[in-house]
């Protein structure tokens, strides 16, 4: 699992500070801090970033709507948005019509709010709303990765690291190359947000991702996956053995 | 040459007139209609009746004529004939007047009067003979039988008749007869005519010496009508006798007499005539009277419509006055009330400005010697005593800033400047939230805190403003509480609401106060409990900001045990 990226774009150094120290405590990345909204161009293209936190006002001036305008016209590096701002900064705010939804952060605030209006800005910007604050479910699905609570803070997995999956009720083990966890989400959910190129089901309780078959042995329903994880495929998931690329 | 002169004498007595000769013409007209009714089924019959009474002959001639053509009973024949009869001698259609005369039965009841009409038919016609036969018929018949016929009238004509013959000694007896009859009744005029008759009758037989007084009677008799025709006939004849008398002295003042009368009538006509003019310009006079009376009739209308619409729109314009009037002094009323209201708002407001500042003023004080002291220590080093006031600095500076935010949330809410976004919210996550920056606080009262709302509770609130809420709440919790206690923060349910409440152990407070907090207008409310510091402008903030999330506020207490603020909030229609 990996930290989340966090791209800060906020002029006041004490502000920044206090959310560097806060984020890092909570074990997320703060990949930069951009003054101003060249700055902020520059980084958010340069370095990895899941989300952004951004002061409405920067050196006065509402440029955080204009930074968060200019990256959302390219909806496939559009990422989640954190806004920053005071009670009146918000009105103006609000003026300004973005067509993605975003997450507010009111001035003064304190740890658990940073870490609430991250959470909420991933998951309006997933579009799969009370997901972090319900026990039944602690995991976002974005195209690429996992968005997993783990505790106060939240935690990445790349979809591409994922062998397979296994399904135990509620839970889903999820198992990468280094580690398996239990992740909290509904087999119906899953199904639908992960991409069926990638990702397939070969068993009541099983969903592997296509990439990282090794070898199929049909006559003993059985799959091998990298890391030598043994799967079973059963006679209703065969069609799988269609989609997979193989020699002859 | 007497002779030439006696055919000057006047034969105007014995002019006829069918009906003077009928003794009551009511009567014959009372028998008309009596047989009008008992023929009641002839419509001709009572047509031709109806016309005769109205004096239409023409009519009455068609009428009969048709109902002779239809019907031929005896009864009505005798009847019609009398009804043509008579239409004819009206039209003076004599000779047919005759014929239908004779053709009347002996039985009819109008027989008798037929006979008459008759006899003075053929006396017009100057057929003395033949009259005389009729009228002779008639003579000797019983007052019974001469139904509708005056007998005087039979004798009277029977002696004209025998006059114009010339037997004077037939005409002598009836004429007589005739004259005593007339001299019993006394009428004037018929005994006139009746001496002029005799006094002819005797002028006639050149019997001057009884003619004379005769004349004489009847000149003297006419003198006392007031019938100037038979004052200047009379007299006229007297001029003619006193004239063939050779008695030309007298001749000429009775002639002139006559032309006096002759005057007397041309002037009675002029009378008539000058009468007549006069009344036409009376009538002249009057008609201009009334126009005049129109034209003034007029004039006054139209002065009546224009003091009516004068006073009208007088009374239109009081009107709109009064209203006018009431409307500003409604307006004034108005007016002094919001006025009374602002002074009040005002007054609150300065109060509340020299409490905040005062407040403020203190806290900065603190902060002041505190630093002095810090800055003491510092230079001692005495590193013990300086966490311990840097830690009481940091509550003086929470406590400030609190009062500071209330104030600027207060003037937001006043002016409409803060936004206000209602939107799905768990309570579980704001009261983690707000709760998280009392951490310290808490801690140091040792006051243990607990947050136990479900987490299904969702209400659609602004968050900014719930927030500010519960910081206030949790604030006077805290502030109430004594150490070692404990704050509950939990939601209940409740139909459309969920109800937050924030219960402590602390000091509680009277019925009187709690009543006090939930007045709209509980700002700068007394405090009860004189050491703790308070504004009240915090309550009535969460007061303020509730109602403007629709929600309702409430607070239950006990003094000495503890108080349950309840904040209710609507559910979220949506996801429940």
């Amino acid at each position: 699992m990996d930290n989340i990226n966090v791209l800060i774009i906020e002029d006041t150094v004490e502000e920044s500070n206090k959310l560097v120290k806060l984020l890092e405590e909570n074990n997320y990345t703060v990949s930069g801090i951009a003054r101003t909204f060249q700055e902020a161009l520059a980084l958010f293209y340069k370095v990895k970033v899941d989300i952004l936190i951004v002061d409405i006002f920067l050196n006065g001036v509402p440029e955080g709507i204009t930074f968060a305008e200019t990256i959302t016209t390219v909806p496939e590096a559009a990422k989640p948005f954190v806004f920053l701002t005071s009670s009146k900064d918000r009105q103006i705010f609000e003026r300004a019509k973005l067509t993605k939804p975003y997450s507010f952060l009111l001035k003064p605030f304190n740890e658990l709010e940073v870490l609430y209006a991250i959470e909420m800005a991933i998951e309006k910007f997933y579009d799969q709303s009370d997901v972090f604050f319900t026990e039944e479910e602690d995991t976002v699905i974005s195209g690429d990765s996992l968005f997993i609570k783990k505790g106060k803070s939240l935690k990445k997995v790349l979809l591409t690291d994922i062998i397979y999956i296994e399904v135990e009720e509620k839970y889903c083990n999820i198992i990468t190359e280094k580690e398996k966890f239990v992740i909290l989400i509904s087999l119906t959910k899953i199904l639908k947000l992960l991409d069926p190129n990638s990702f397939c089901r070969t068993h009541r309780n099983y969903i592997v991702n296509i990439n990282k078959i090794v070898e199929i042995v049909p006559s003993d329903n059985l799959i091998v996956l990298q890391g030598k994880h043994h799967i079973t495929l059963s006679e209703r998931y065969k069609d799988l053995i269609k989609k997979v690329r193989t020699l002859k | 040459m007497k002779l030439s002169f006696r055919l000057h004498l006047l034969f105007y007595f014995t002019i006829l007139n069918l009906f003077s000769q009928i003794d009551d013409t009511t009567l014959l007209n009372k028998e008309m209609i009596k047989l009008s009714d008992d023929f009641n089924s002839e419509i001709f019959f009572k047509k031709a009746i109806n016309f005769y009474l109205q004096k239409q002959w023409d009519s009455t001639l068609i009428y009969s004529q048709k109902q002779l053509v239809t019907n031929n009973t005896k009864n009505i024949k005798g009847y019609l004939h009398f009804l043509r009869g008579t239409s004819f001698y009206h039209k003076e259609l004599f000779d047919q007047a005759i014929h239908e005369y004779q053709l009347i039965t002996t039985k009819n009841k109008l027989y008798s009067l037929s006979k008459m009409f008759l006899g003075s038919l053929y006396l017009e016609q100057k057929d003395y003979n033949k009259a005389i036969s009729y009228f002779k018929d008639l003579e000797n018949l019983s007052k019974q039988n001469l139904s509708f016929i005056k007998k005087n009238a039979v004798i009277h004509n029977i002696g004209v008749s025998y006059l114009h013959l010339k037997q004077f000694d037939k005409a002598e007896p009836y004429l007589i007869q005739s004259l005593q009859y007339e001299e019993q009744k006394k009428d004037t005029l018929e005994l006139v005519g009746s001496y002029g008759e005799i006094a002819n009758f005797y002028y006639e037989q050149y019997k001057d010496d009884i003619a004379i007084p005769y004349f004489e009677k009847a000149y003297l008799l006419a003198k006392q009508t007031n019938d100037f025709t038979l004052k200047k006939n009379t007299t006229q004849n007297m001029s003619v006798v006193e004239q063939n008398r050779k008695n030309f002295e007298k001749a000429l003042i009775y002639r002139k007499e006559m032309e006096q009368w002759k005057d007397s009538l041309n002037d009675q006509n002029r009378i008539y005539e000058v009468a007549k003019k006069e009344k036409e310009f009376a009538v002249a006079a009057k008609q201009q009277e009334v126009d005049l009376l129109q034209v003034e009739n007029k004039l006054k209308e139209t002065q009546r419509n224009i003091f009516l619409i004068s006073a009208i729109s007088l009374l239109a314009f009081l009107g709109i006055g009064a209203y006018l009037f009431r409307e500003k002094v409604k307006a004034n009323r108005i007016i002094a009330q919001q006025k009374e209201t602002l002074d009040e708002l005002n007054a609150t407001k300065d109060k509340l400005f020299s409490i905040v500042s005062h407040d403020l003023r203190s806290s900065v004080n603190a902060l002041k010697s505190s630093n002095a002291v810090l800055l003491d220590n510092l230079q001692s080093k005495n590193l013990d005593a300086l966490e311990h006031l840097l830690q009481k600095n940091s509550g003086i500076v929470n406590g400030a800033y609190g009062l500071l935010d209330n104030l600027l949330n207060w003037a937001l809410l006043q002016t409409d400047g803060g936004y206000f976004h209602v939107d799905t919210h768990r309570l579980f996550i704001i009261v983690e939230h707000v709760a998280y920056n009392y951490k310290a606080l808490l801690s140091e009262k040792a006051i243990h805190f607990e947050n136990t709302v479900s987490k299904k509770a969702v209400v659609a609130i602004d968050q900014e403003s719930i927030k500010i809420v519960l910081r206030n709440l949790i604030d006077n919790a805290i502030k109430f509480s004594k150490p070692k206690g404990a704050i509950t923060i939990y939601a209940e349910e409740s139909g459309n609401f969920w109800n937050l409440i924030v219960e402590d152990t602390g000091l509680g407070m009277s019925e009187t106060t709690r009543s006090e907090l939930l007045k709209d207008s509980a700002l700068l409310s007394k405090k009860e409990h004189e050491d703790v510091l308070g504004t009240g402008l915090g309550l009535s903030l969460v007061k303020s900001m509730i109602q403007k999330n629709n929600g309702k506020f409430n607070i239950e207490s006990i003094l000495g045990k503890g108080t349950k603020m309840i904040v209710s909030l609507p559910k979220t229609t949506t996801n429940g």
